[in-house]
């Protein structure tokens, strides 16, 4: 359901797939052990601060678990296509019924349509439900019986049972620093995952990605990084979260677009971080520094 | 004229004179011979006749005519007849008031009337008839301004002495023993007065004694010599201004006096005009405000240029018109609008100011945890550093000038301590204090091993062996003493035990390590550089003139502007240039990126070899000093090891004691040594398990070894005595730290501190922790804005007492507790509402839907909002609690009940006597309640039914007297879980003293402020108005502390919390009324109702 000529292009949830491999650059193993963890149908559960590339992950395994599926599919150019990749941002609102899915009115009568889960489950794809701590818990009880053997979805107001496709795999992401104690996933939930911990890359690792994302100089790209590192030391003091590589990028862009670098570390770093004006003035002091 | 004629004129006299006094007799015979040859016989006899006169007057005025005989034979001289018949006359006249005032007049005429001239004689007598007011203590007042009289003319005009009689008389009437004392003391302090400032002088003095004559005193014997602080042309001026407050201000016009010339004294005598008639625009409309103006200016133009004081004082005048309260705040240096105008003013920028931000900008650039600090406190530890003003870094912390005032903008300022914090944390980052001796370098070969083994060769023999032959019992005794071969602490140490002139190779070592650092913060910082050059030029400009230092000093300092960067300000002489061509080539290869500080220890032993061939002679002997052009340092000796120039003739000389070069200071203090051995102490005490122990011994042994501390610098005692001074200072830094430790992680330190042996460590653990300070600023309702840190408020923990006080007041009020309990219950959070009527929602909610049906039948439009939702209310409650500790609280409650029963007694006194006795047995079974008993009965039954909730809870109590001791103690701190410890506390509240509520709220909803709570309560439980000692204009003012108090309530308020005051105080509505306005209060009429009361109070706040 494709509508490649016009000005944008929409498709069915399900219907999404990466079809050019994302830049990623693998840290460890993780790419190992997510490939297992599919094999063998175990739930991931990716831990992480935020932009540290746990979603760019995601897509990148999508495309590499990629295979034909059938009317869900369409290939690029070089034949290649990812497998369908359902992501739900979570948020403090969502309930059973946003995953599942609702009755609707319509006329005198109700339709029922099919929440993003219930899609995933079957048509197959990997069904990734991103900051999983933010929903309530009433909601994230739901995907129990998906996550062990039973790998099944009920669907109480219908008084269905999905079983789920083969290729589904349900992925979660959280990250462990800012949220309070009060959001921390409950243990019935995160027993039934297995945990891959991301962290911000190394200096050297993050000079490639941002060089690479931003389209900046290695010398700029090196700068970006050592900032990045730099403030990542304030976590904690100050700042409830480190400088997310995704920052780094944006402010690699900018430079890129011709910003002058301590402006653009400005607008993209310091002020994105915190409203703090000490803190904010401390990693200016810190910009300064590095960038003339 | 006969001279039998003479005779009996004498003798006619001499008998009419003998029966007052033998004396007399000989007094008037001896002064008629001195004068024959002046007078003529009549002139005798009636001069004899005069005297006469006098003696006749009354009982003792012979004693006025024996002075009127004796001053005779030098006065007629002086005076000729005529005159001199006037002068006799003023005495006659005096004697006719008193003989004693005459005689004294006489007695010193002499003196007096050369000093005043005889025209201005009198004016005297009338000014000593002034003083003379009947009495026998004004007479002998008169008589000693008559004698006097000599010396205060000598020094004075008539109209000087004058004022000061006049100054005299005012004070007479307080007291004529301080009148004396002033009169005795004038011309003795009047003296080193000019002429024209003694005149204000005492005209000030004049209207002092008219308002402040208990400071009169003070004033003469002090005033002259603080009047010399002010510039001699303003002096008339500053005296004029002095009086004009007196008149107008009366008693603190000699505080104002002193303060002001103390303040002037340390400004520039030039701008004193310009800050006096600043000064002088004040008075017309405030006194005090001038009084301060002047008293603070010292202060003021410290922090401000003095260019900008009129600046200062026009925004203060401003205010001064709007408010003349506020202006005089302003100008006192207590409201917050000086403050800021002060700062903005100011381009000093103090450390405090910025230290936030310089400790996460540290902390962001080495990722440790970088404390910054003042200097001053560094060298406060008396742990080896001396400098208060220079930067440096002990491993933990990066200590800082106070403040920095170079250049005339903040901004500027903030650089320096930029590039000094860079510096300094660039130690810390690339990792100057990680050397190890055993590692290599990335760029030199190592020769450590090398010096090692020539220094041990050199070393001479142990002298044990040579003493073998002593006897059995001296040896023991001698192996006691021997000390053991010390084994270096750290590697650094040892490091340097290679090298045997420590000094030099200290130097070599910081040069190469201040070069590689600096280097690399030039590589990795770009952003600083230019600042960072900038530095290096001032150092560079403010380097000593190299042709002026002893040879190997020369070499050294050659260095440091290498290492700055300042190759054009070498000199060195030609002959040698190889030499230093070899050096630069050292210090070049160390700046390569992977040098390590292992390069520069390397480095350091190659400079130091090159520096121990270089004789330190006079820089006479050389001649051909010379620079070093560029293309001669193009061309260095770049590779790591090309050391064998050694056969350049070194010129001869005598050698002179070698001497550190000048610090550069932006590098600051640097040591190395003490660093490493400070932070190996400090991991041992945070392991626990010793290690391997430092012996106070070995500590000792080696901070007398190194060249970083110079002990003498810091006690001038003995050597033995001020390292143990050193190490105790040591010890307790350490201990110091280990508790901060503490603090943070729960689990306690155990008790074996590898370190101790030494007591103090042990005793420090179980102190009482230290109270905390905290700073507030207070409310001045007048003024209409805020005292700067006006109250320090001083938290501390109360005394634990027995936790079963906890226990017990539940059972006594069990009922209360389980009806409280079940209410609270009902409170249960995590409660689920249904909000209807949403487009979209978990569910259709069936009326809706039932509804939208019937009107989409009956043709209406229907609302789409059929949904609803589950939305779960979550408690998120944080309270605080604080309890007024006040010694009112004291006071019992059923006084009054009790009083009014005794109507009932009339006149039987057994009846009464037998219901004394029953009350009496009443209470000693049940002592009275206090209010303070019922307060902490609330808060038992508080925490009972909090702890249902669950919500979060502080409780707090105050009290404290004055401004800098506001008592804070924490009873539960809202992190805190309720303990035995928290229900032993409770035991503990007791009255203290007074109530100042404002800086207890300010802290409170500091406390409150750090919880992340939906809602927040600050719960106020009183049992009186607000009062304390200056808490207000003076003790009656009711005003001050009441809008103070509101004013805190309000900042809470603003702040997103809740503020509510509950009191005991039956009277308490007249002025909760105002203190409380906008913000919830209630008045607790029944006093015993109160921890029912608090409870229900408590349910309704929150929900």
């Amino acid at each position: 359901m494709t509508s490649s000529d016009s000005t944008y292009r929409q498709y069915a949830i399900e219907e999404y797939t990466i079809d050019y491999e994302p830049f990623y650059v693998p840290v460890k193993d993780e790419v190992e052990l997510f490939l297992s963890a599919y094999a063998q149908k175990i739930p991931v559960l990716l831990k992480g601060p935020t932009g540290c590339g746990k979603t760019r992950f995601v897509e990148y395994m999508a495309f590499k678990l990629g295979r034909p599926l059938g009317a869900v599919t369409k290939a690029n150019k070089n034949g290649e296509h990812g497998r369908a990749l359902i992501t739900v941002a979570c948020h403090e609102d969502l309930t059973a019924s946003d995953l599942v899915g609702r009755y609707l009115l319509e006329g005198d009568s109700t339709r029922w349509i099919d929440g993003p889960l219930t899609r995933a489950v079957k048509v197959g794809a990997v069904c990734y439900l991103d900051e999983i701590v933010e929903a309530r818990k009433d909601t994230t009880v739901l995907i129990h019986p998906l996550t062990d053997h039973r790998r099944i979805l009920p669907i109480e107001k219908l008084g269905q049972i999905v079983e789920a496709r083969d290729g589904f795999l349900l992925v979660i992401s959280y990250n462990p620093g800012y949220q309070s104690a009060l959001k921390d996933l409950k243990h019935s939930t995160r027993q039934r995952f297995m945990a891959i911990e991301f962290n911000y890359p190394t200096r050297d690792l993050e000079t490639n990605i941002i060089a690479h994302e931003a389209g900046v100089s290695d010398a700029v790209a090196a700068d970006l990084a050592k900032l990045g590192e730099k403030v990542r030391h304030l976590k904690e003091h100050g700042l409830a979260e480190g400088v997310s590589t995704r920052l780094l990028i944006y402010a690699g862009r900018l430079i890129h677009e011709g910003i002058p670098a301590r402006r653009a570390c400005q607008v993209s770093v310091v002020w994105a971080l915190t409203d703090d004006g000490d803190v904010q003035r401390s990693i200016e002091e810190v910009v300064t520094s590095i960038f003339e | 004229m006969s001279s039998s004629e003479r005779a009996k004129i004498l003798a006619k006299y001499e008998k009419l004179l003998t029966p007052y006094s033998t004396s007399l007799v000989a007094e008037f015979h001896r002064s008629a011979s001195a004068i024959a040859d002046l007078v003529s016989d009549q002139e005798l006899s009636q001069w004899a006749e005069e005297g006469l006169d006098l003696a006749r007057q009354s009982w003792r005025s012979w004693e006025a005519a024996g002075e009127y005989f004796r001053a005779t034979p030098q006065m007629l001289p002086m005076l000729g007849l005529e005159r001199y018949r006037r002068w006799a006359r003023y005495g006659r006249e005096l004697a006719e008031l008193s003989s004693a005032l005459a005689a004294s007049y006489f007695r010193t005429s002499s003196k007096t009337v050369p000093a005043a001239t005889f025209e201005r004689l009198g004016d005297l007598v009338e000014l000593g008839r002034l003083l003379y007011k009947g009495t026998w203590r004004s007479a002998s007042l008169a008589v000693q301004f008559f004698d006097s009289s000599p010396q205060l003319f000598a020094e004075m005009s008539i109209d000087d002495v004058r004022v000061l009689v006049r100054f005299v008389d005012a004070l007479c009437d307080r007291s004529y023993d301080l009148a004396s004392h002033c009169l005795s003391i004038a011309p003795h302090v009047l003296k080193p007065l000019g002429d024209e400032d003694r005149s204000t002088f005492l005209q000030f003095a004049e209207s002092l004694a008219a308002t402040g004559w208990a400071d009169a005193r003070s004033y003469l014997e002090k005033g002259p010599a603080l009047l010399a602080h002010v510039q001699q042309k303003q002096r008339v001026r500053f005296l004029e201004l002095a009086s004009e407050l007196s008149r107008r201000e009366g008693r603190q016009a000699f505080g104002f006096f002193s303060d002001a010339a103390r303040a002037l004294s340390t400004i520039d005598p030039d701008s004193h005009g310009l800050l006096l008639s600043l000064s002088e625009e004040l008075v017309e409309r405030s006194p005090i405000a001038a009084m301060e103006f002047l008293k603070t200016a010292a202060t003021i133009v410290e922090r401000i240029p003095l260019d900008t004081i009129a600046d200062w004082h026009d925004e203060g005048s401003r205010l001064l018109d709007a408010s003349i309260d506020g202006g005089e705040a302003y100008f006192r240096l207590e409201s917050s609008r000086g403050e800021d105008m002060l700062e903005s003013l100011s381009s000093r920028l103090d450390l405090s100011r910025v230290s936030d931000i310089l400790r996460m900008y540290g902390k962001a650039l080495t990722g440790c945890e970088v404390a910054v600090h003042s200097s001053e406190a560094l060298a406060e530890k008396g742990i080896g550093w001396v400098e208060t003003e220079s930067p440096s870094t002990e491993g933990t912390a990066i200590f800082l000038p106070p403040w920095i005032e170079e250049y005339s903008d903040k901004e500027r300022n903030f650089t320096v301590y930029k590039v000094y914090c860079t510096h300094q944390a660039g130690h810390l980052e690339f990792g100057t204090f990680e050397f190890e001796f055993e590692t290599e370098g990335a760029i030199f070969t190592n020769r450590r091993n090398e010096f090692a083994e020539a220094r041990r060769a050199a070393a001479p023999p142990a002298p044990a062996q040579a003493e073998a032959t002593d006897t059995e019992a001296a040896d023991i005794l001698e192996a006691d003493e021997q000390p053991t071969e010390h084994v270096p602490i750290t590697d650094m140490e040892r490091f340097f035990d290679i090298l045997p002139d420590r000094k030099l190779a200290s130097d070599l070592f910081a040069i190469a390590e201040d070069a590689r650092i600096d280097l690399l913060i030039d590589r990795e910082y770009a952003g600083i550089r230019r600042s960072y050059t900038d530095r290096q030029t001032i150092e560079l400009a403010k380097r000593p003139s190299i042709d002026k230092l002893p040879l190997k000093q020369a070499f050294v300092e050659n260095l440091v502007r290498v290492s700055l960067g300042g190759y054009d300000t070498m000199l060195w002489p030609e002959a040698l240039h190889p030499i230093m061509h070899e050096a630069i080539g050292v210090i070049e290869m160390l700046r390569q990126p992977q040098a390590n500080v292992e390069d520069a220890a390397e480095a350091t032993l190659r400079l130091y070899e090159l520096a121990t061939g270089i004789p330190n002679i006079a820089p006479e002997i050389m001649e051909d000093w010379e620079e070093f052009d560029s293309d001669s340092l193009q061309s260095l000796p770049m590779s790591a090891d090309s050391l064998g120039n050694s056969d350049i003739d070194m010129p001869q000389g005598e050698q002179m004691p070698y001497e550190s070069p000048s610090p550069v200071d932006f590098r600051g203090d640097f040591k190395p040594e003490t660093v490493q051995m400070l932070m190996k102490l400090r991991k041992q005490s945070q392991e626990e398990g010793p290690v391997s122990p430092i012996s106070p011994e070995q500590l000792k042994q080696m901070l007398e070894k190194s060249v970083e501390i110079s002990i003498d610098d810091m006690a001038e005692a003995n050597l033995t005595q001020s390292s143990d001074l050193f190490l105790t200072n040591l010890i307790k830094e350490l201990n110091q730290q280990a508790q901060d430790k503490d603090d943070k992680k729960p689990a306690p330190l155990k008790d074996g501190q590898p370190v101790t042996g030494d007591s103090t460590g042990d005793d420090e653990r179980e102190l009482p922790p230290e109270p905390k300070y905290f700073f507030y600023d207070e409310w001045d309702f007048r003024a209409g804005d805020y005292r700067p840190r006006w109250c320090r408020v001083v938290e501390s923990a109360i005394a634990d007492g027995a936790p079963q006080y906890f226990e017990q007041t539940l059972s006594k009020y069990s009922s209360l507790v389980h009806e409280t309990q079940r209410q609270f219950e009902l409170l249960r959070p995590e409660m689920f509402r249904k909000i209807k009527r949403l487009l979209d929602g978990d569910e259709i909610d069936f009326d809706a839907v039932t509804d939208y049906a019937v009107e989409r039948r009956s043709g209406h439009t229907p609302t789409d909002k059929v949904y609803y939702r589950r939305n779960k209310v979550e408690r998120d409650v944080a309270v605080t609690f604080l309890l007024d500790m006040s010694a009112s609280t004291d006071e019992e409650i059923a006084k009054h009940e009790k009083r009014y029963q005794q109507d009932d007694f009339d006149d039987d006194p057994r009846r009464y006597f037998s219901w004394w006795m029953a009350r009496r047995a009443q209470e000693l079974l049940t002592p009275p309640k206090r209010i303070i008993d019922l307060e902490k009965e609330s808060i038992v039954l508080l925490i009972k039914a909090l702890e249902t909730i669950g919500d979060r809870y502080g409780i707090y109590g105050f009290s404290g007297y004055g401004r800098d001791n506001v008592e804070f103690y924490v009873i539960k701190d809202l992190e805190e879980v309720l303990s035995d410890k928290v229900k032993g506390r409770i035991d503990k509240i007791a009255p203290v003293r007074s109530t100042r509520m404002g800086p207890a709220i300010r802290h409170a909803i500091y406390k409150l402020d750090q919880q992340d709570a939906k809602v927040r309560i600050l719960f106020l439980v009183s049992d009186g108005r607000p009062q304390d000692h200056g808490y207000g204009r003076d003790r009656t003012e009711k005003e001050y502390a009441i809008h103070d108090t509101h004013m805190a309530l309000l900042e809470a308020k603003r702040k997103g919390m809740v503020p509510f005051c509950l009191t005991v105080d039956r009277y308490g509505h007249d002025y909760l009324k105002q203190m409380c306005a906008d913000i919830g209060y209630e008045v607790v009429p029944d006093i015993e109702s109160l921890p029912s009361r608090i409870t229900t109070l408590y349910r309704q706040l929150t929900t």
